[in-house]
């Protein structure tokens, strides 16, 4: 019983955190075409600036994470205006810059701290019980951060101006910019978002499991798979793909043992994706 | 007859793009097919051309049925064909351009492409002097190692006819080869058409422009997708229903 | 033709070049290649060696990769492919005992029937969905590798490959050379032929270059096959040679990086893969000494391409040229440059 409490918050996590992620790296894919290869190296540094912050600084755990949150929206603002703006339309120069951003990130990162693992601290400290079960509170309250986020973005995307913009913009991005919509400032704002969320995932997962300096290009892959699958253009679907697959991650190491149960998502995601192209929700031809 | 059409429905969806066409070119003539824009024209072509199959219908090609063939083999079989945006390989040269578009005739295998065998190269030469005429013939040798996208919308057009020549057709399919040409181009355009079908190529023009009707021998009217007159330039052009359907739309120049 | 008029030599020229300006075409690639022969020669570095080699083999994945990318199509698990040729080659050597020349030429062709396959599902869709499947793909594979248990040596990779002759580095780097050579001839002729035209075309336009009689199905999974087969060759020889392949090489971390061999030596050129390999590799090898911090010097090279070449290094090189000739045409009062 204590393992399906356990494996159930695992599905919950692993999905919340990899929704977060993916998000961020649709908003810029969906609007602008733009495949950020940084976003990864920006999950990862978030969450070790949100370890530096606690462990050599030690400021409050609460607050480390907003600060590197915050830090790290800022350095997605300076990847849009420098990284990105000026190759509007060329892919392939973007998918450079990524890649180059990247290295550089990982490559400080490990210059700095070295490639042992370490891990954030707890948020919290101590255990609820009920019945015969208890969960951490750990868990629970990394849960709850995470579905906050979530529902503070979906808001944000659906209710407020600029999230509307942004949807515009993923829809025309020349009817959006002819009835007035500043292109420039809603992807500048939606990188930075984007990057903040990374970050606060970052930091999270860091605390959760483990940080790596190549912790960011495993997320990356998943984000983009995911956003793959869920269908180009489709935010909605990230959030039911994303699931799909944090699913499929936490349960396969419960039922198969080892690196088999790492296989086993990709297996299927390569059965769906030959059978249906398009991905569970693309709106695209 | 060179071409026959027979029944041709094809729905996308709810919208009914062609309805029950009928029609058929014979060798030797240029036809033209005329009617207002959105009237199924070019999706006509693309059934022909297999693009994309037909809901219903048949269509025959010098004695072969076509309906359901892709595109590559109906250009084996001798149909050539422009694009109403006037599709070209943009960074290939006019006279890449045109040589790239010789595939069908003289022929050669991907062994002999690879080896570069006698029959390639030997291919390969007649491809090169007969691209030389094609452009010759459409007034661009002067241009013939310009990149395709550095040209006047006029000579694009133009270009697009030679590429569609390069292919050695029996039939060759026309899609407003006209649109957006000046007067002296539209001149030069008709009179290279009328060379082309001397050289023993049919003819089969979509156009929106009336000149055109000066050069058919016989025209083919189809509004929202249905044929709703065919006959001799001079008849249609006096038709009711057509020049309804033209005043109820748009008309094009006379 | 000028193929008739120079004997052995001028039909050498002839299969290569498709636009006939016969030998002077040649010079600039053998003068290279004698370089590279006789380097070994001359360099005792048993390291430097070491790094030509695996250079030699990257160029050979980065020249297959444009094989692809002519087409229009974007294999995004392309580093996977050579990781099948790798682990298929290596697994046959080690577990089946096959001799080595053979494991090596299986894998390749066993790589290119995968490859075939994938590309024969995705023939008919469009570019975009080829590239993702790829993408998926190429990671399953590498999580199938990991999963491979005592087989593909699991997580911590298959090592004890056996080796091939003396195992001397000079003697691996005349047959990495070699078969870099060979595959080298294989490619430009299939890129100069019209084969290659073909796959251009179709990825200008592949409406247009359907309705000139190009089957666009058979070319992509033609170019599909073509690449996947050196990739694998690549895979499966680098194996031999390191003795120890791991799935971390050819995840898609390392796709990304064969693409950037092919963009920044220019993608416009078959020889920008060729020199995008050598400076990607060899540059930052050169600043080795800064350990940990030499990937910055990667790193670098591609910001100095992002931000300040259009052309790539291979485009740099063209424009060398050109100037060049036109400076010569000057000097002899000739007006007309080359």
């Amino acid at each position: 019983m204590e393992q399906v409490v356990a494996t159930l918050f695992n599905v919950l996590i692993l999905s919340s955190m990899y929704i977060l992620v993916a998000l961020g790296f649709a908003f810029l894919f969906n609007m602008l075409g733009i495949l950020n290869l940084a976003h990864g190296a920006v999950y990862m540094v978030g969450g070790y600036i949100g370890f530096a912050l606690i462990t050599s600084v030690g400021i409050n755990p609460w607050v480390s994470i907003l600060i590197a949150a915050l830090i790290m929206a800022a350095f997605g603002v300076f990847l849009e205006r420098f990284c990105f703006r000026p190759f509007t339309g060329d892919f392939n120069r973007i998918v450079m810059v990524g890649v180059g951003i990247n290295v550089v990130l990982q490559t400080a990162v490990n210059a700095m701290l070295g490639t042992k693992m370490q891990a954030l601290p707890s948020l919290v400290d101590g255990y609820l019980r009920f019945g015969v079960v208890s969960v951490s509170y750990q868990r629970i309250s990394i849960f709850v951060i995470g579905a906050v986020l979530l529902v503070l973005v979906s808001w944000f995307v659906r209710k407020t101006k600029r999230g509307q913009q942004m949807q515009a913009i993923s829809q025309d991005i020349e009817g959006a910019a002819l009835s007035g919509i500043s292109v420039h400032r809603v992807s500048a704002l939606a990188c930075a978002l984007g990057s903040g969320l990374a970050a606060l995932a970052g930091c999270l997962m860091g605390s959760y499991l483990m940080l790596s300096p190549y912790m960011g290009d495993l997320m990356l892959i998943k984000a983009l798979v995911l956003v793959i699958l869920a269908g180009i253009g489709s935010i909605g679907g990230i959030f039911v793909t994303g699931l799909i697959l944090g699913g499929l991650d936490a349960v396969a190491p419960v039922l198969f043992s080892g690196a088999v149960s790492d296989a086993i998502p990709y297996v299927v995601v390569v059965i769906v994706l030959l059978i249906r192209p398009r991905g569970f929700f693309g709106r695209e031809g | 007859m060179l071409l026959q059409i027979e029944g041709l429905t094809k729905r996308f969806g709810g919208l009914t793009a062609v309805d029950g066409f009928t029609a058929h070119v014979d060798e030797g003539e240029i036809v033209g097919l005329i009617g207002p824009n959105g009237a199924g024209k070019s999706t006509l072509f693309n059934l022909i051309t297999g693009v994309f199959p037909p809901t219903k219908g048949k269509i025959v090609f010098d004695g072969r049925d076509i309906t359901r063939k892709k595109p590559h083999t109906v250009a084996e079989l001798g149909i050539g064909r422009t694009f109403q945006l006037n599709l070209l390989f943009a960074d290939f040269t006019v006279l890449q351009n045109v040589s790239a578009s010789s595939q069908v005739n003289p022929h050669s295998s991907l062994f002999d492409m690879y080896f570069n065998t006698r029959r390639y190269r030997r291919n390969e030469a007649r491809i090169a002097e007969r691209s030389l005429e094609i452009l010759q013939l459409l007034g661009l040798e002067n241009y013939k190692d310009e990149l395709a996208k550095n040209l006047p919308h006029g000579f694009q057009k133009m270009l697009g006819v030679a590429r569609a020549l390069a292919t050695s057709p029996k039939l060759l399919l026309l899609d407003e080869p006209l649109g957006g040409m000046n007067p002296s181009e539209i001149d030069f355009s008709l009179e290279a058409i009328a060379k082309a079908r001397d050289s023993g190529v049919t003819v089969l023009i979509v156009e929106h422009n009336m000149q055109i009707l000066s050069l058919c021998d016989r025209v083919v009217v189809i509004s929202f997708g249905q044929k709703i007159c065919e006959g001799l330039p001079q008849e249609v052009r006096e038709n009711e229903e057509v020049i309804s359907a033209y005043f109820g739309g748009e008309h094009g120049s006379a | 033709m000028t193929d008739s008029k120079n004997g052995a030599a001028g039909k050498l020229a002839g299969w290569f070049s498709s636009r006939n300006s016969g030998l002077s075409r040649c010079v600039i690639p053998v003068a290279a290649v004698v370089l590279l022969v006789v380097i070994p020669l001359v360099v005792e570095s048993l390291y430097n060696l070491h790094i030509l080699i695996m250079v030699f083999f990257y160029v050979i994945a980065a020249l297959s990769l444009r094989a692809i990318v002519i087409s229009g199509q974007f294999p995004l698990g392309h580093a996977a492919y050579m990781g099948i040729g790798a682990y298929a080659g290596g697994m046959a050597s080690k577990w089946l005992g096959l001799p080595p020349g053979l494991s090596i030429v299986g894998a390749a062709v066993f790589t290119m029937i995968i490859g075939i396959l994938v590309a024969y599902s995705f023939a008919r869709l469009r570019a975009l969905y080829y590239a993702m499947g790829s993408l998926f793909l190429g990671v399953a594979i590498v999580q199938i590798l990991n999963a491979g248990g005592t087989w593909t040596g699991g997580y911590s990779g298959l090592s004890g490959i056996p080796p091939m002759f003396d195992n001397s580095k000079v003697t691996w780097y005349y047959v990495a050379l070699g078969l870099l050579i060979l595959s080298a001839l294989a490619l430009y002729r299939f890129e100069s032929s019209r084969i290659g035209t073909n796959l251009k075309a179709i990825s200008q336009s592949h409406l247009v270059a359907e309705s000139v009689g190009i089957d666009e199905a058979k070319y992509r999974i033609l170019a599909v096959a073509v690449g996947s087969f050196f990739v694998g060759l690549a895979g499966a020889g680098y194996a031999h040679y390191v003795g120890t392949i791991a799935t971390s090489n050819y995840n898609f971390m390392a796709t990304m990086w064969l693409f950037m061999y092919v963009l920044v030596g220019g993608i416009n050129n078959f020889y920008g893969p060729i020199v995008g390999t050598f400076i990607l590799i060899l540059i930052p090898e050169y600043f080795r000494s800064l350990k940990t911090y030499s990937p910055f010097i990667s790193a670098g090279i591609l910001f100095l391409f992002v931000y300040l070449m259009p052309n790539g290094f291979a485009g740099l090189f063209e424009l060398a040229v050109a100037r060049i000739k036109g400076w010569r045409a000057g000097r002899t009062g000739n007006a007309a440059a080359d």
